[in-house]
C-alpha cells in the first residue's frame, strides 16, 4: 500500500493515488494528503488505477475526505476503478456521494 | 593442429642434390623450423607419414618417384588438412610449372634459392595452413551445431506434442490440423475438457519465429491443462495465461490467441478472440457462417488489471461447426505472391456441399492454392462439431467423467495468535488459499472485502476492544486509528480464529466462513436492529458483505459470526 | 642471358653467412658431386642418352646456380636444352667446355 499526491500548477486540484489494498493502515498517508496543504484546492481526483482492494475503513476515509472538502458541496471526482473496487463503491450507494469514473 | 608458432615448424625437404638439400636444410634451420630430409620422392612420401609435417618442399625431377608423383601421394595422404607443397625447380616452361599445379603444388621456388623468398614463402603458406585449420574447425562446429539443432528441435517437438496431446484433440468430433513449421513459428493448439463438462479449447499464434517463439508455448500449454482439468473457467485461466505471459515474455513478443468453451450439454459457446482472425460459426441449418471478430489485444500485451476477458456467447444446435485458425491460412502464398485471403476463405465456405468435408476442403484448397513446390506450409486449422455428450469419443480423457463427480468438501482453521497481530496480515494467505478453488478467483474482490471485515472487527472490537462510536467524528476517527496502535503494542492475551467450510460442485459452490475471537461479545440482536443509519464515518463493513453474501448471522454471545457466500460457475460477472 | 662469371662472390658469401661451419662440407660435397655429375653427362653422351643427359645436365645445372658458379650452370643448361631437342651430336665439345669451366670453378672454390 502506498498513497502519493500532486497538487495541478494552479493548486486548484489535488490528485491522490492508492496503490494496492485501500484500508485503514492508510488512514495517516491519506489524511496527510489534503490536511497539510497551504492553499485549499476546489477539486480532488482520487485515482484508482493501482488500487487492488477496498475495504469499509477506506469508505469512511473518502467520506472524510468529502467532509473535509466541503461535504455536499465537495467536487471529488473517483477514477479509473477496477470492477471490484467500483463493486464496493455501488454497494454502498456511493455514486450518490462521488462522481465515480 | 599443432600449437606451433611461426618459427617452430616442421619442414619436409625432398631434393636429389644433395648441396641443394644442403642448403635448403640450412635456410630453414636457421629460421628456428625443423628440417626431415629426403633424397627422392619415395623417401618423401614416407617422411610425410611419419612426420606430418607442416610444409613440404619438393624438388620436381628426382630419382625412383619424382615430385609430381610425391605430391599427388602427399595430397591424397593429407584429406581435408592443407599442406602447402613447394616445388623446387629450375624448370621455367610453361608446360611444366602447370605440371607441377596439376600435382597439387602450391607454389614454386627456382635455383638459386633466394633465403628471404624462402622464408617468405613458408611463413605465408603457414597462415595459410592456419586459416584452413581454424576454417575446418570452424565448419565441423557448425556441423556438430546444426545437429545438435536439429536434435534439440527433434526433442523440443516431443516434449510439445507430449504436454500438447495430453488434451482432447483425438476427440470424435475435433478435426485439426498444424503443421510442423507452424508449431516452431510459434503456433499452439490446446484443448481440455473441464470439470464441468465443457471443452475448452485454445488456439495460439505467438509473434515472431523459432525459439523465441516456440517457447511461450510450454506455459501456455501446461497453465492450460492444469486449469482447465481443475475446473477453473475460461476467464480465469486467460487471466492467469496472460499474467504468465506478460512476466516472462519480452516486450513485443506476445500470443494472438481465440478460446473458446463449448459446453455440449447446455449447447452454449463462451469465445474469446484477441488478435487471430475472425472465427467462423457455421451453422447446421442454414448453412450460413457467423464471423466471431476479435475484440481484445493478444495475450501478454496487458497487465493483469487492464486485461479485458468478456466473452462472446452463442446458442449452439447440434451440428454447429467452429472454426479457428491462425493468420497462416490467410497469409498462405501462391506463387505469383497473392495471399489466400479472406474471400477465397468465405467462397469455401460457400461453395461447400457436404459439411463432413469442410475441414479437409479448406486445407486442400489452401494447399492446391500455393502449390507444391512451396515448403514454407504455416497452417494451423481446428473445427469443434457441436455432438451429444454420449456420441464424444476421446482416447485422451473422458469426456463424460463430469457426470459421475460428486461434491468435493474440505475445511481450515486458521488462528492468530496474540503474539502475532502486529506483524501478520492473514488476509493474503487466505485469500491465496481461497484462490486456488475454481470459481473463487472471479469473486476475489468480494472474498477480500468478505474476511477484511470480518477481521477487523473481532480484531479491533472484539479483541482490543475498540468501539466504532468514535469514528464518529473527523478527530475520533484518527484517534480510533492511534487507539488501535497503542492497544496492539500492550496487548497480553487474544486471538482471532477463522473456520472455513468449503464444499464444491462443478456447477459451482458454497463457502462458510466463521470468525471468532476472544473478546466479550455483543449484543448482537439490539446491534443488528438499528445498524442501518450509516451516518458517521463507520459501520459500513456488516451491511456491505450482507450484500454479498448469502446469510450473515452472529452466534453466541457475538464473538463469533459465520457468514456464507455461494456462487454459480454458470454465472458471469 | 649469358654471363662470363666463374665464381658469385655474393652468392658463396650468402651461403657462408646460411651454413656456418657446415659451410667447407658444402663445398665438398659440391666439388665429389660435380666429378660424379661430369662422368655421368661423359657416360650418357656415350651412349646417346638423351634422357640421361637431360637430367644430370639439369640437376647439375641446379646445383652450380645454389653454389655460385652461374658460367657452369650456363653452359650445363646449353647441354640439357640440346639434350631436350634430342641433338645430341656435337655436343663433345660443350662437355669439354664444361669440365674446362669445372676446373677453374674448383680452383676458385679451393682458394677460399
Amino acid at each position: 500500500m502506498a498513497i502519493s499526491s500532486s497538487i495541478s500548477a494552479d493548486g486548484n486540484e489535488l490528485t491522490i493515488a492508492i496503490e494496492g489494498r485501500f484500508d485503514f493502515s492508510a488512514h495517516q498517508d491519506f489524511r496527510n494528503c489534503y490536511e497539510s496543504l497551504s492553499k485549499v484546492p476546489t477539486s480532488y481526483l482520487v485515482d484508482m488505477r493501482d488500487t487492488t482492494y477496498l475495504d469499509s475503513s477506506a469508505l469512511g476515509m473518502l467520506l472524510l475526505l468529502r467532509d473535509h472538502a466541503g461535504g455536499d458541496s465537495a467536487s471529488i471526482k473517483i477514477v479509473n476503478c477496477s470492477p471490484d473496487v467500483k463493486k464496493i463503491l455501488t454497494i454502498s450507494n456511493f455514486e450518490q456521494l462521488f462522481s465515480i469514473q | 593442429m599443432a600449437e606451433a608458432d611461426k618459427t617452430g615448424l616442421k619442414v619436409l625437404v625432398a631434393d636429389d642434390t644433395d648441396t641443394d638439400r644442403m642448403i635448403l636444410e640450412s635456410i630453414v634451420k636457421k629460421e628456428g623450423h625443423r628440417v626431415i630430409g629426403a633424397r627422392d620422392g619415395l623417401e618423401a612420401v614416407e617422411a610425410y607419414e611419419r612426420e606430418r609435417p607442416d610444409i613440404v618442399l619438393l624438388d620436381a625431377l628426382m630419382p625412383k618417384l619424382d615430385g609430381f608423383g610425391a605430391a599427388r601421394q602427399i595430397k591424397a595422404l593429407a584429406g581435408e588438412e592443407l599442406v602447402p607443397i613447394i616445388f623446387l625447380t629450375s624448370l621455367t616452361d610453361t608446360e611444366s610449372l602447370v605440371q607441377c599445379l596439376d600435382a597439387g603444388g602450391d607454389d614454386f621456388l627456382s635455383k638459386p634459392y633466394n633465403r628471404f623468398i624462402l622464408q617468405a614463402k613458408i611463413k605465408a603458406f603457414y597462415r595459410m595452413r592456419e586459416m584452413h585449420a581454424t576454417m575446418l574447425t570452424q565448419r565441423d562446429q557448425i556441423v556438430l551445431h546444426n545437429e545438435h539443432l536439429l536434435q534439440e528441435q527433434t526433442v523440443a517437438k516431443q516434449v510439445f506434442d507430449n504436454i500438447a496431446h495430453t488434451g482432447c484433440l483425438d476427440a470424435s468430433n475435433v478435426k485439426h490440423y498444424l503443421s510442423p513449421l507452424a508449431v516452431f513459428n510459434g503456433d499452439v493448439l490446446v484443448a481440455a475438457v473441464s470439470p464441468s463438462g465443457s471443452m475448452m479449447v485454445l488456439l495460439g499464434d505467438f509473434t515472431g519465429h523459432g525459439l523465441p517463439a516456440a517457447i511461450g508455448a510450454m506455459p501456455l500449454a501446461t497453465t492450460f491443462y492444469g486449469m482447465a482439468h481443475k475446473g477453473f473457467s475460461l476467464t480465469d485461466i486467460l487471466r492467469e495465461i496472460n499474467q504468465k505471459l506478460k512476466n516472462i515474455l519480452p516486450v513485443g513478443v506476445f500470443c494472438c490467441a481465440t478460446m473458446v468453451d463449448i459446453n455440449f450439454r447446455t449447447r452454449r459457446l463462451k469465445v474469446w478472440n484477441g488478435g487471430l482472425p475472425d472465427c467462423f460459426l457455421r451453422r447446421s441449418a442454414s448453412g450460413t457462417v457467423e464471423p466471431i471478430r476479435s475484440t481484445h489485444l493478444p495475450l501478454g500485451v496487458l497487465s493483469n488489471k487492464d486485461f479485458k476477458d468478456d466473452c462472446k456467447h452463442f446458442e449452439l444446435n447440434l451440428d454447429d461447426r467452429l472454426y479457428m485458425w491462425s493468420d497462416g491460412i490467410h497469409e498462405a502464398r501462391n506463387q505469383a505472391g497473392e495471399m489466400f485471403g479472406e474471400e477465397r476463405l468465405e467462397a469455401v465456405f460457400a461453395d461447400n456441399v457436404q459439411a463432413d468435408q469442410l475441414f479437409e476442403d479448406i486445407l486442400n484448397h489452401v494447399q492446391s492454392f500455393v502449390g507444391e513446390g512451396e515448403k514454407d506450409d504455416d497452417l494451423s486449422l481446428v473445427e469443434v462439431r457441436v455432438d451429444t455428450p454420449e456420441n464424444i469419443q476421446s482416447k485422451g480423457v473422458d469426456v463424460n467423467y463430469v457426470v459421475d463427480r460428486g461434491l468435493l468438501e474440505w475445511n481450515l482453521d486458521f488462528e492468530v495468535e496474540q503474539t502475532s497481530f502486529r506483524y501478520l496480515d492473514p488476509l493474503p494467505v487466505l485469500l491465496n488459499i481461497l484462490m486456488e478453488v475454481p470459481g473463487l478467483r472471479q469473486h476475489s474482490g468480494s472474498l477480500y472485502t468478505i474476511l477484511s471485515e470480518l477481521y477487523s472487527n473481532a480484531l479491533e472490537h472484539g479483541v482490543l476492544g475498540l468501539d466504532s462510536a468514535m469514528k464518529e467524528t473527523p478527530e475520533g476517527f484518527g484517534e480510533y486509528y492511534k487507539l488501535r496502535t497503542q492497544r496492539l503494542e500492550e496487548l497480553k492475551q487474544g486471538f482471532v480464529g477463522f473456520r472455513f467450510y468449503l464444499a464444491t460442485s462443478p456447477t459451482g459452490g458454497r463457502l462458510t466462513v466463521q470468525v471468532r475471537d476472544s473478546g466479550p461479545g455483543f449484543d448482537h440482536d439490539a446491534k443488528m436492529a438499528n445498524d442501518h443509519t450509516l451516518e458517521g464515518y463507520s459501520g459500513r463493513g456488516i451491511p456491505l458483505i450482507k450484500t454479498m453474501c448469502e446469510s450473515v448471522k452472529y452466534l453466541g454471545n457475538g464473538n463469533e459470526v459465520e457468514v456464507v457466500f455461494v456462487w454459480d460457475n454458470d454465472d458471469d460477472r | 642471358m649469358s654471363t662470363e662469371i666463374h665464381i658469385d662472390k655474393d652468392t658463396l658469401m650468402t651461403l657462408k653467412e646460411v651454413m656456418e661451419e657446415e659451410f667447407q662440407l658444402l663445398i665438398d660435397t659440391f666439388l665429389s658431386d660435380a666429378e660424379q655429375r661430369l662422368a655421368a653427362l661423359r657416360d650418357c653422351l656415350a651412349r646417346a642418352d638423351s634422357t640421361g643427359l637431360r637430367a644430370a645436365a639439369h640437376s647439375f645445372k641446379g646445383s652450380c646456380s645454389n653454389i655460385g658458379a652461374p658460367l657452369m650452370a650456363q653452359l650445363c643448361a646449353r647441354v640439357e636444352d640440346a639434350a631436350v631437342a634430342g641433338e645430341l651430336d656435337g655436343l663433345a665439345p660443350a662437355l669439354d667446355a664444361i669440365e674446362a669451366e669445372h676446373k677453374i670453378v674448383v680452383a676458385a672454390l679451393g682458394e677460399l
